[in-house]
């Protein structure tokens, strides 16, 4: 869902960039905080490959294709939606800049979407379904579906005040797509954490608010 | 099965590559969520039909929009880059994004105590 240029008016894209900019200073001072030396193998890693997955866009039928985005899976496994933040933004730097893969005016927007739209939604939707009961796994994926598809939302909403998708075929469009690679983003979610987890279970952070305040 | 640091940074840079190196075979051609969502509002395709060969996505933007010519856009080196091109291009990037990422993190995250 990465926004070229053409698809936003410079107003509304230096708007997308300012809300941005706040986010990546929260997330720059929650890594001087909170992410400590030995995770920044984790974190190299991560984005590496966050942006290998997103170059290879699998079928999902309706003539579409789409990519793991990785916003859940970084807030999840560093335990903070600033990680995402702080991830995605490399990454889309990376790709914006070098691959023309989403715009440079955009790039602000696609960080707000997939960094913290995905991030905030796949974070806070992962301790939610931990606490209602769910499994390690399937709370993973789920929130990562949710947080692809509620970026998508948000996408369609901005496209929409944008004047570049009329608001409701755009909302069916984008969620009908989205809903679908939303399972991608799901199950890759799921299996990254279980991968991480039996590789080195003591990186992963799992800011459980319970377990710290306990 | 604990693994080292060392062996968790290798590991998972060649995990990557991997991952890069079958999207240049593989990877969908597709259009993705937005795109086909840019054609479906634009009457080129129905919401769950395929999506034409030759459909321009970005026809719905606005016109005065800024013009960047990445070095090299779609991962690719162009056409006589061929896959070779697209391998090199995949995999630059991956390298990239691992070394933006070592050295952002190992100079704003928190020392340890």
């Amino acid at each position: 869902m990465h926004i070229p240029d053409a698809f936003l008016p410079l107003w509304q894209s230096a708007i997308y960039w300012i809300v941005a900019l706040v986010f990546i200073a929260l997330a720059l001072k929650w890594a001087k905080h909170e992410l400590s030396e030995d995770k920044i193998p984790l974190v190299a890693v991560l984005a590496a490959g966050i942006f290998a997955i997103q170059a290879f866009n699998l079928p999902v039928a309706m003539g579409t294709s789409g990519h793991l985005v990785g916003g859940a899976l970084a807030a999840i496994v560093l335990g903070s939606p600033y990680a995402a933040v702080f991830i995605l933004t490399l990454v889309l730097i990376v790709q914006g800049i070098i691959f023309g893969d989403g715009g440079l005016t955009t790039m602000g927007v696609n960080i707000l979407n997939m960094g913290v739209i995905g991030g905030f939604v796949g974070f806070y939707g992962f301790q939610t379904l931990k606490a209602v009961g769910l499994n390690r796994y399937a709370s993973a994926g789920v929130a990562a579906w949710l947080a692809c598809v509620i970026a998508a939302i948000a996408a369609s909403v901005e496209m929409a005040i944008a004047g570049t998708f009329p608001l409701v075929p755009g909302l069916i469009a984008m969620g009908t797509y989205h809903a679908a690679i939303g399972i991608i983003e799901g199950i890759i979610t799921a299996a990254a954490i279980y991968f991480i987890a039996t590789a080195r279970p003591d990186m992963i952070t799992e800011n459980d608010a319970a377990e710290a305040a306990a | 099965m604990n693994i080292s640091n060392t062996q968790f940074l290798i590991g998972g840079l060649v995990i990557a590559i991997i991952i890069g190196g079958l999207a240049v075979f593989l990877a969908s051609g597709d259009p993705d969520g937005l795109e086909s969502t840019a054609l479906y509002v634009q009457g080129e395709k129905t919401l769950t039909g395929d999506s034409p060969k030759d459909g321009d996505p970005e026809a719905v933007g606005v016109n005065d929009a800024v013009e960047y010519e990445a070095p090299l856009p779609d991962y690719s080196m162009g056409g006589e880059g061929g896959k070779v091109g697209d391998l090199i291009a995949v995999f630059a990037g991956i390298v990239i994004v691992f070394a933006l990422a070592f050295g952002a993190t190992r100079i704003v995250a928190a020392k340890k105590s």
